[in-house]
């Protein structure tokens, strides 16, 4: 079973093969005639090209008829005139014929056949080219001329052999492309005169019969054309060399032969002597040159040396050369180069360089002196550096470049004259990268970086110089009142102010220190808590833990830390007078609104630790004198158009609430409200965060309470350590009650407001503890101080705080020593 | 820190330089002189001086004075020296004894003492002639006698028996400097340079291979 199957393959691909195979064939294609050609319009041939086989061998078969007959003839002979032609021979061809010609390819499968082609004998002439061209050239009279000889093509048929050509012949020189061609009419040679001397010409020649085409050019036959017969030209001397100082060599171009055999004779004569030798060595040199050995050279002595070219026709001499050996040497270059990488002490690589005279130069006996020169350059590098090095055979060369490669070459020269060598082959050298000069770039680096830093740092430095030293070393603290307005100072009589105020030095702080707030008058007023905006709480909080968060970096003003010094005296104050302070307050202000306050105070103030602030006094705003009244009139006035101007807060609500006559104040009050609440806040908050909680709550308790109505104002004139603190409450109406209750003068105790709560109620305190009260409190209280002459007792005073405040919040904090202000006061 | 240090270091060197430098009588030599080997380094250095200055002088008058006048075919034969045989090849220099190079060189140097002295007052003449030319002239007149004298000593140390008389061949060139022909004027000088440029060479290609001859032992 397994051997029938294996034999069986072979049929199944046989089979398969076969029907590709069959498939693969079919009719052949169309047979194309290429052309039908007359030799000599007696015979003619036509020639075609098979089309596809298809597969299968063809037959072709030529079949014509004749325009006179409608018989169809086959060819009659396919074989004369080569494979898939057909020969007409002079039986079958008649010129007066036309012949309509088509080839029919067959095999097995069909037949196809070519396009018919009409032949007409006399338009299909073309004899073959002429044959055995041959060429001479003969010189008479100094002329060249050129003798051509040819034969005519032959043809098969030998009978026929009288058939009369026209021939052209062309010629040319051999290295140019335009040919020159000439009518030679019937004959079969031509004599070409007029030719260059010298100079190898081509020529081919052609025929035709009377009619048809131009025969093929024959082909190329050459031939060179004497020169004329002279003597040579002058050889030229290129030039001697001596390579080692011992013997030398002279070079010549040679004359121009003129195809002529020419002979080279070098002759030279020395000086000192009459005798004209030749050359005594041809060969050693190579062809055109002579060698001076050793015997034959000497030196400090001129050589006049002459070549002589020599032909049949003559000789010529060339120019004499006068040679001094002595100036002529030029030597080979170096040899043994060696490169070698050293290092120096400090680890830094240089280079050495050794190399050794030629070798045929003797430098050892001082006949010959050389002198070196070396040039190199980095790989990449265009120019090359080149160093003179004198005699020495070797070199040292510091300062290249690390990790790069060189190309070294070394050149030498005799001593004073003669010509440099050529450059010895290129050695190359690769310098190793340095690790110590990137090692020292690295600490560039760090240095240039580490001073940078430096720079920035000092820059850093005296930018916020105050602030770094302050957080360095916490300055010592001088007492501030915050709120006094710049630009209320600048737009009112600041003058006016400073000299009421008797602080000379503005601004008064550094002077005035001692004299620490002797007095805190504060006036409060309800205007104070006139028109709350029902989002003051929300905002108030916000303030707050910012200016928690920011006060640390405050200048030593605001700082906490000064507070305790402030307060060193008040601090003797017992508590009691404190808590007293408070009740007085809270006795004082019968009203709900007040009562609310109150509540909120002693709220504040038990949840206060013990030893931080328990009472805000307020001193009541003493306004003896009239300047200070002036003064503060016309800040008051100042303000409003300040506020006015600033604050885009609606006015009308606080109009209704207020008296008739200070109506056009309140407006003030009422937008002062919100920055005043803010600082007192803020300054709370400064106190303590408990304060501040509390705070809160009272404002949201107490903003359905506020009515502009309601409000009192407190004025605490005076808080004394042996007396009982007092707490007046004021009433607009009350004028020139302030009066009546301070005595400034002789009270030294210092209060303090703690805290402004819920813009009615002042948090007074001896300042003992209130650390971080004061400055805010001080603004108030300065403020406080301002009210307009006529109108002190009112809210008025604290409408002059409003604008300071206000722009309080614009420019920054403006403090203002409470204490510069107590001397007019007394 | 580093560079202090190095400061200090190459002082120390220069110091210490200082102090072991040569001093003007070599120990060891007889009655404070040169030794041979620095005579001939001086007699060398000043006959290259020499030689260099001769050939840039040529070489200026030649491009001056001489271009297309073909001088140098005039030139051969008429050196005033010529008749004083010297070496003419390496081997001739090599065979020679020294002592007789020696008072070669002294005679060739001797014979160019008087056209020196010629030529240094003569070159002055010559029309438009460049400073550089005239300078030359006079610094050769002085160096050739130094060298004179530099050659005296070395023959002196080296000779081992009698000095030889003087020899030198006299110089009658004069006149052919003071020609009135200017062609010939210049060709004189021409020629007269030219050979002054060929003794001077040879004067140092000797004095060279007798350096390495008598001090190095023809290894130089």
């Amino acid at each position: 079973m397994k051997q029938r199957f294996i034999s069986s393959v072979p049929i199944v691909l046989q089979l398969a093969l076969t029907t590709v195979g069959l498939t693969g064939q079919s009719y052949p294609g169309k047979p194309q005639i290429i052309r039908c050609r007359s030799l000599e319009k007696e015979t003619f041939s036509c020639w075609w090209k098979p089309g596809s086989d298809g597969g299968l061998p063809n037959n072709y078969t030529l079949f014509y008829s004749k325009d006179s007959e409608e018989k169809i003839y086959e060819c009659p002979d396919y074989l004369t005139s080569g494979p898939n032609s057909c020969y007409f021979d002079k039986n079958h061809t008649n010129p007066w014929t036309t012949y309509i010609i088509t080839v029919m390819a067959t095999n097995e499968i069909g037949s196809n056949s070519s396009d018919p082609q009409h032949v007409d004998v006399t338009s299909i002439v073309q004899p073959d080219a002429p044959v055995n061209l041959s060429l001479e050239t003969n010189t008479s009279a100094n002329l060249s001329y050129l003798w051509a000889k040819w034969s005519p093509p032959p043809l098969g048929d030998a009978s026929s052999n009288s058939h009369v050509y026209h021939y052209e012949l062309r010629l040319k020189p051999e290295e140019k492309e335009e040919w020159e061609t000439v009518s030679v009419g019937m004959q079969t040679h031509y004599e070409v005169s007029s030719l260059k001397a010298g100079v190898k010409y081509i020529v081919q020649v052609r025929c035709m019969l009377d009619l048809g085409e131009w025969s093929e050019w024959s082909s190329e036959r050459s031939i060179q054309i004497p020169k004329e017969r002279l003597p040579p030209e002058k050889p030229i001397i290129i030039k001697c060399r001596s390579p080692e100082k011992e013997t030398f060599t002279c070079w010549w171009k040679p004359a121009s032969a003129g195809g002529l055999l020419t002979k080279h004779t070098l002759l030279y004569s020395k000086e000192g002597e009459e005798k004209v030798y030749e050359c005594p060595d041809y060969k050693t040199a190579g062809p055109n040159s002579c060698y001076f050995d050793k015997k034959h050279t000497s030196f400090w002595t001129i050589y006049n040396i002459t070549v002589r070219a020599t032909n049949e026709m003559g000789s010529n001499v060339s120019d004499p050369h006068y040679v001094d050996v002595t100036y002529i040497v030029q030597p080979d270059p170096p040899v043994n180069i060696t490169l070698e990488l050293k290092k120096s002490i400090k680890r830094k690589p240089y280079l050495v360089l050794t190399w050794s005279p030629p070798p045929q130069a003797d430098v050892r006996s001082g006949w010959l002196t050389l002198e070196y020169e070396l040039r190199l350059k980095p790989e990449e590098g265009e120019e090359w550096e080149t160093i003179f090095v004198g005699q020495q055979t070797q070199c040292k060369m510091f300062s290249l470049n690390p990790g790069k490669r060189y190309i070294v070459q070394i050149h030498c020269k005799p001593d004073h004259h003669g010509l440099w060598s050529e450059w010895s082959p290129e050695m190359f050298i690769e310098i190793p990268p340095d690790f110590r000069v990137k090692d020292m770039v690295v600490w560039i680096i760090v240095g240039v970086l580490s001073s940078l830093i430096c720079l920035i740092m000092s820059w850093i430095m005296i930018m916020k110089g105050y602030r770094m030293m302050s957080f360095i070393l916490p300055p010592v603290p001088g007492p501030k009142i915050k709120g006094i307005d710049t630009h209320l100072l600048e737009t009112g009589k600041s003058e006016e102010l400073l000299s009421a105020l008797g602080c000379h030095g503005f601004p008064p702080t550094s002077d005035c220190e001692e004299l620490l707030i002797e007095y805190l008058e504060v006036e409060d007023s309800e205007d104070q808590q006139l028109m709350p905006s029902h989002d003051t709480p929300i905002k108030n909080t916000k303030i707050i833990l910012k200016e928690t968060d920011s006060d640390s970096g405050r200048g030593s003003c605001d700082s906490p830390s000064l507070l305790p010094m402030k307060c060193r005296e008040s601090r003797s104050l017992p508590s009691t007078l404190q808590t007293q302070d408070v009740r007085a307050k809270e006795k004082k202000v019968g009203k709900g609104s007040w009562d609310t306050c109150c509540a909120a105070s002693t709220s504040e103030r038990k949840t206060l630790p013990s030893g931080s602030i328990k009472s805000c006094t307020w001193l009541a705003a003493q306004l003896p004198s009239n300047q200070a009244a002036m003064f503060a009139y016309h800040s008051t006035v100042e303000a409003f158009k300040i506020t006015l101007n600033t604050t885009n807060v609606n006015t009308s609500p606080v109009l209704v609430g207020n008296e008739e006559s200070r109506q056009s104040l309140y407006p003030i009050a009422e937008t002062v409200y919100d920055d005043l609440e803010k600082i007192s806040e803020m300054e709370c908050a400064k106190t303590d965060q408990t304060t501040v909680q509390v705070r809160q709550n009272e404002h949201s308790n107490k903003s359905p309470f506020l009515n502009p109505k309601l409000m009192d104002y407190v004025e605490v004139h005076k808080v004394r350590q042996d007396e009982e603190p007092t707490l007046l409450l004021k009433h607009k109406e009350n004028n020139g009650k302030t009066k009546k209750c301070t005595v400034p003068g002789t009270s030294k105790e210092y209060t303090k407001v703690s805290t402004v709560v819920d813009h009615h109620i002042l948090v007074l305190l001896p300042d003992q503890r209130s650390q971080n009260t004061p400055v805010s409190q001080e603004s108030v209280a300065e403020t406080s101080q301002n009210p307009p002459q006529s109108q002190a007792e009112k809210n008025t005073s604290y409408s002059t705080t409003t604008p300071s405040d206000s722009r309080r919040d614009t420019s920054g904090s403006d403090y203002m020593d409470p204490s510069s202000f107590m001397p007019s006061f007394k | 820190g580093l560079l202090l240090a190095a400061l200090l270091v190459s002082h120390m060197l220069l110091t210490k330089e200082g102090v072991t430098s040569m001093p003007i009588c070599p120990s060891g030599s007889v009655n404070c002189q040169l030794s041979l080997e620095e005579l001939f380094d001086r007699a060398v250095k000043l006959s290259h001086y020499i030689h260099y200055l001769s050939s840039e002088m040529f070489n200026e008058f030649d491009e001056r004075y001489a271009q297309g006048r073909g001088f140098i075919a005039k030139a051969v034969n008429s050196c005033h020296t010529a008749s004083l045989t010297t070496p003419e090849d390496k081997e001739q220099a090599q065979q020679i004894h020294h002592e007789d190079l020696l008072n070669l060189i002294l005679g060739v140097l001797r014979s160019w003492n008087d056209p020196l002295i010629h030529l240094a007052s003569e070159v002055q003449r010559i029309k438009e002639a460049p400073e550089t030319i005239l300078w030359k002239a006079v610094e050769i007149e002085e160096q050739n006698k130094r060298l004179l004298e530099g050659m005296e000593k070395i023959v002196g140390r080296v000779h081992s028996g009698e000095v030889e008389n003087e020899i030198y061949t006299p110089w009658d060139g004069l006149p052919s400097l003071q020609l009135a022909d200017e062609d010939s004027r210049l060709f004189a000088f021409y020629n007269l340079l030219h050979c002054l440029r060929r003794d001077s060479h040879k004067i140092d290609n000797y004095l060279k291979v007798l350096k390495c001859r008598l001090i190095h032992d023809n290894n130089c």
